[in-house]
């Protein structure tokens, strides 16, 4: 049941243009990352001849000022092709896409965009600071700036005190803190994080998290690519799902998992008069338009029975609890289950092609 | 640019951090650390060496005659010969008495060393007969009063003065190399500036050819080769490319920043030397520095490769392999090439031109004759041309209008003195200019000049004088009795021994009268020009100009009517040229000079740069002027002007390039100029312009050289060769001048632009190909 339920609630999702997800809700000129009809293909080659590889198949999105948008999507989805377009690595074989309304790849774009690359890899005989430097010069900022924002920078990431040891010593999680730093130090409009988290332990993944929150909070626009979906649940604002080099679905959060919201409810309960459960739990359940309902012996001697089903509202729950209390069947225990991004990014990625 | 300057910076940051750079260090410093104790002291040249004697030949005959012949015993030579030990003194009594007895000059060297320190020998009247240059002479003045040194010298320059045209022009001084204060059991007769320049143009250019070349650019390619590929690692390429940069000058920064490696090596190296050369050998050449930049530039050469090489295939290991590939492409390319320069392309260059009538008749540097067939338009050998025979020919001279004549020295360049038959050939062109014999020439004879109606053979010490008329007999031709009312002249030849004594010393042959004056020896280095109707003779000779006029007894020696020595080094190559009553004098680092032909006195002077050596002269017409061709390859004219004559004027270089040889020709009075190995200017003594030129068609491997060997060098950088660039600009000279026997010796220029040229084409495209795939391509 809850299978069919989220499946046509995906298809309801997939029905709607492309376009719609690019559509911008307050006027193009918000729009920091501006995507249309996207396309890439990889010029391939086998034994056999040409095998172009079509890595993007008209992509279309728009992230806003202040967004904090994650793109999900498996591996060979599109993403880094999608990435990379927009700091300029890749060009595109069709469609538009643009940053602060200039062209992707263009000086003024990538002027503006911090990029954290997934495996950074800085040169071994750099330091933090040395590194900070570098970059910052790269990135054409002046000597004065670049000490002032190194400083500010190392106290962000946690990489004070150890700013002059060699690159050599570092775990993945201080890489991956130089790596924002870095990102960071022009002080971009947009930064694109590319796996931010990935190899970090979970203390460093919270603290990276929080910089990413406080980023959101001072108004900076991110772009966070991500296999960890609790991540992106927990900062993004708006998500988009990729799978096939196209976009599976785009929204808030909110606006996912909504669209798929009805909360399924299992009770633990234990009957005093065990002889026909169903002819006393079933007008309880149908009474309150309980749908799915699922009745599953527990200890049947005893009178333990597992009941689960699909009750939409908490009003309808409280209704059933008092149905249930009102034939002196007692609630071992009640487990609400809400649908997840999880869910939803299954469901949207294992859809097949022609639903898309 | 801050963030490209950014990119350089890191780049030597990287190569500082780089421990294979610590260790090219410690090796630069251990190289440094054991030449630095390397320094020099001076002393007069005393010591004889096997490589002094230009003539063995005749020392041996010398020593012979002194010891067998009575009435020479009390000469100069007879009582040196007296002296000589046991063993040697025996081995010249044999060849006094005729036996061919092989004596090693080694052991001549010995004998005569053995003269320095006891002097007995000496005798004050015997030695007033010998010519005696300023140094002995100032010696003598000096008495006893001489330092052990000075006594020394002056017992080798009075066995010199007693072997007149037997041994090489030797500066004074002579260089002792130490090692931290110790001699080096070899030492160097060269005055301390030749030293120098010795040290400037092959010691320092050797071991920074040698390090830059092999060791660094190797060890540079081994270091550098990963970081191309590094940059093109995903974390750090995507992160690179995401900066506000252009690709392009993103590359070339990387590339600028990969030469750090090499640059710091190459800076450490040289700035060691410097103060090595300078601190210890007191030589102070700043030009030296250059070493820096061109090393860098050779390293770009191979670095390029490895960048386009590392851009495509993103391993350094493949970067490095074909980095190698193309190393050994461009070595085989260059031994290829350099075969071609020494077997094809050099043998056939003109080194002497002279017009026979109306045809041109060329002396090659591969030992061949050749003339031109204007119908064929190409040149016909009469002697082949070929660089491993070693065979030399002396420039022919024009008998008259059909007839040459010329000699072949066999195995010449290894048998600079001419050691057995050396005949005088004269070629007709009724016979298709086949060479046929005439008279014996002198022994060791290098040169020949046409003197009115006499023929001059210029050999080690002497000038001899024939008859055309008598070569012409020999020759067996008809001309000859017609072209002169004069019986031959024949010398009275002195009988058995002697007569081989006198052969052996280059004595005057069959048909040859000398004409030197007594106390006037032709002791190199020299140049001679004689008046082609025969009534003077002029001689620049170690340091010493004298002119020669025939006297009224024609069979007997010229008159010396002036006599002047030069100022400078008397060692020094040079060249003299008339036009009209002016002669030019040019001379390796001494100014031009301009002095009246008869009188000698100076009248102008000016100055050539120092990297350019005068190889040959000609004077234009006789208004005083004159084309001098320089070492550059180039012409230049030297003008007298002003007033009263006294305004001496150089031009810039004339229109021709890799020029070979020049000459006039004495009926047209038109200049010829021999460039690009065979090709001939024609041109207009009055304004210098062109009237003709002369493109010979070329054969076989000649074709193969232009047409694929050239390009091939062209478009193969020739890194070989910037080894002649760093030497050039090290000495600060263009070209080298070895000594292979013949009065000019061979002339080595130093190719500067065409590697610089090819390098750097080759540079860009490489860079050009590798900015176009790293902009274009999807990363």
């Amino acid at each position: 049941m809850t299978s069919s339920t989220g499946t046509a609630e995906a298809e309801r999702l997939l029905t709607r243009n492309q376009d719609d997800f690019s559509a911008p809700a307050d006027g193009v000129e918000e729009s920091i990352v501006s995507v249309h009809h996207l396309a890439k293909r990889y010029a391939g080659w086998t034994l056999l001849g040409r095998r172009p590889v079509d890595a993007l198949n008209g992509v279309s999105l728009t992230a806003k000022a202040g967004d904090v948008f994650g793109l999900l999507g498996p591996n060979g989805a599109g993403k880094t092709t999608l990435i990379k377009i927009l700091l300029g690595v890749v060009k595109p074989t069709g469609g538009t896409a643009a940053l602060f309304g200039e062209p992707v790849g263009s000086m003024a774009a990538r002027q503006r965009v911090g990029y954290l690359p997934e495996s950074l890899r800085v040169d071994r005989h750099h330091t933090a600071r040395s590194a900070l430097r570098y970059y910052g010069r790269l990135s054409r900022m002046g000597a004065g700036e670049i000490e002032r924002r190194s400083d500010e920078l190392l106290e962000l990431v946690g990489l004070r005190g150890r700013d002059r040891e060699s690159v050599r010593r570092f775990s993945k999680g201080m890489y991956q803190r130089l790596g924002l730093a870095q990102a960071l130090m022009h002080d971009p409009d947009l930064l694109v994080l590319d796996e931010p988290t990935d190899g970090l332990d979970p203390v460093g993944r919270n603290e990276v998290r929080r910089v990413i929150e406080r980023l959101r909070d001072s108004g900076k626009t991110i772009f966070l690519n991500s296999h960890i979906l609790q991540e992106v649940e927990m900062v993004c604002t708006r998500v988009a799902i990729m799978a096939r080099g196209r976009i599976c679905g785009s929204g808030t959060v909110d606006e996912l998992v909504g669209d798929v919201r009805s909360e399924q409810v299992t009770f633990d309960l234990l009957l005093p008069d065990a002889t026909d459960p169903s002819a006393v739990l079933l007008p309880v359940f149908a009474a309150h338009e309980a749908s799915d309902l699922n009745i599953t012996p527990m200890d049947a001697a005893q009178g333990s029975y597992r009941v689960a089903a699909r009750l939409p509202e908490q009003k309808q729950v409280d209704e059933v609890i008092d149905g249930l209390r009102a034939l002196s069947i007692s609630i071992v225990k009640l487990q609400v289950k809400r649908p997840t991004l999880e869910d939803m990014f299954i469901k949207l990625v294992s859809m097949p092609d022609e639903a898309n | 640019m801050l963030p490209y300057v950014a990119v350089i910076r890191d780049s030597f940051h990287a190569a500082l951090t780089s421990r294979v750079l610590w260790i090219a260090f410690g090796a630069i410093w251990l190289v440094l650390i054991a030449l630095a104790p390397i320094g020099y002291r001076e002393d007069f040249t005393t010591t004889f060496r096997s490589q002094d004697f230009h003539n063995g030949t005749r020392l041996k005959a010398m020593l012979a005659q002194g010891l067998v012949d009575e009435q020479a015993k009390e000469t100069p030579s007879g009582r040196i010969a007296a002296v000589m030990p046991d063993d040697l003194a025996r081995q010249l009594r044999r060849v006094g008495e005729g036996d061919e007895v092989r004596i090693r000059l080694r052991l001549l060297a010995d004998g005569l060393n053995g003269c320095l320190d006891e002097e007995s020998w000496y005798d004050a009247e015997a030695w007033k007969s010998t010519l005696r240059f300023r140094e002995l002479r100032e010696l003598d003045q000096l008495g006893d009063d001489l330092s052990e040194s000075q006594r020394r010298r002056r017992a080798r320059l009075r066995i010199e003065a007693a072997f007149p045209g037997v041994f090489e022009a030797r500066a004074s001084r002579s260089i002792m190399l130490t090692y931290a204060g110790l001699d080096f059991p070899a030492s160097y007769a060269v005055d301390k500036t030749r030293f120098l320049v010795l040290i400037n143009q092959y010691v320092l250019p050797l071991i920074i050819e040698w390090l830059m070349g092999f060791v660094l650019v190797f060890l540079g390619i081994l270091v550098t080769a990963s970081i191309i590929p590094d940059m093109l690692q995903p974390g750090s390429l995507h992160l690179l490319l995401s900066k506000p940069v252009s690709r392009t000058m993103l590359l070339l920064s990387k590339f600028f920043g990969g030469c750090a490696f090499v640059f710091l090596c190459v800076l450490q190296l040289v700035v060691g030397l410097y103060l090595i050369a300078g601190l210890r050998l007191d030589l102070w050449n700043i030009r030296l520095l250059w070493c820096i930049p061109v090393s860098v530039f050779l390293f770009s050469v191979f670095y390029s490769v490895s960048t386009l090489a590392g851009l495509i295939w993103r391993s350094p290991i493949l970067a490095i392999g074909v980095t190698t590939i193309f190393g050994t492409i461009c070595m085989l390319v260059g031994i290829m090439g350099g075969v071609f320069d020494g077997l094809v392309s050099g043998p056939a260059a003109i080194q002497r031109l002279t017009m026979v009538g109306d045809t041109m008749m060329g002396a090659t540097r591969g030992g061949g004759l050749v003339w031109f067939d204007r119908d064929e338009n190409r040149w016909i050998e009469v002697f082949e041309s070929n660089a491993l025979s070693g065979d030399r020919v002396i420039a022919p001279i024009a008998l008259g209008d059909d007839l040459a004549a010329t000699s072949q020295v066999k195995g010449g360049r290894f048998n600079p003195f001419g050691s057995g038959a050396l005949d005088l050939m004269v070629l007709s062109r009724r016979d298709d200019w086949t060479p046929e014999p005439s008279l014996r020439l002198p022994t060791a004879t290098s040169a020949i000049y046409e003197a009115g109606d006499d023929v001059l053979a210029l050999n080690t010490g002497g000038l001899a004088l024939a008859k055309k008329s008598t070569i012409l007999a020999a020759y067996g031709s008809d001309e000859g009795s017609d072209s002169s009312g004069d019986p031959p002249q024949q010398q009275q030849e002195p009988a058995g021994w002697l007569a081989k004594l006198t052969n052996m010393m280059g004595g005057a042959t069959s048909g040859f009268t000398s004409i030197l004056p007594d106390r006037v020896s032709m002791t190199p280095p020299r140049s001679v020009l004689v008046d082609p109707s025969g009534r003077w003779a002029i001689a620049l000779m170690h340091g010493r100009l004298i002119r020669l006029e025939r006297g009224t007894n024609t069979a007997g020696p010229w008159t010396l009517v002036t006599d002047r020595t030069l100022p400078g080094e008397p060692s020094s190559r040079g060249t003299i040229a008339i036009s009209g009553k002016r002669m030019l004098i040019a001379r390796n680092e001494e100014p031009i000079r301009i002095v009246d032909a008869e009188s000698f006195e100076p009248i102008a002077q000016v100055e050539l740069s120092q990297a350019l050596a005068p190889l040959a002269a000609v004077g234009l017409d006789d208004s005083g002027r004159f084309v001098l061709m320089t070492s550059d390859g180039r012409c230049r004219e030297v003008r007298v002007s002003g007033k009263d004559g006294s305004t001496c004027q150089l031009t810039g270089p004339l229109p021709f390039r890799q020029v070979e040889s020049i000459t006039t020709d004495q009926q047209s009075g038109r200049l010829y100029v021999v460039h690009h190995i065979d090709r001939i200017d024609v041109v207009d003594p009055s304004d210098l312009s062109i009237v003709e030129q002369i493109r010979p068609s070329l054969q076989r491997w000649r074709l193969i050289d232009r047409y694929v060997m050239s390009p091939l060098r062209m478009l193969i950088p020739q890194t070989g060769e910037l080894g002649e660039t760093i030497e050039s600009m090290v000495s600060g000279k263009s070209a080298v001048t070895i000594d292979d026997g013949s009065e000019q010796g061979q002339v080595v220029r130093y190719d500067i632009l065409r590697p610089v040229l090819s390098c750097a084409t080759f540079i860009t495209v490489m860079l050009g190909l590798s900015c176009l795939f790293f902009a274009t391509r999807d990363f």
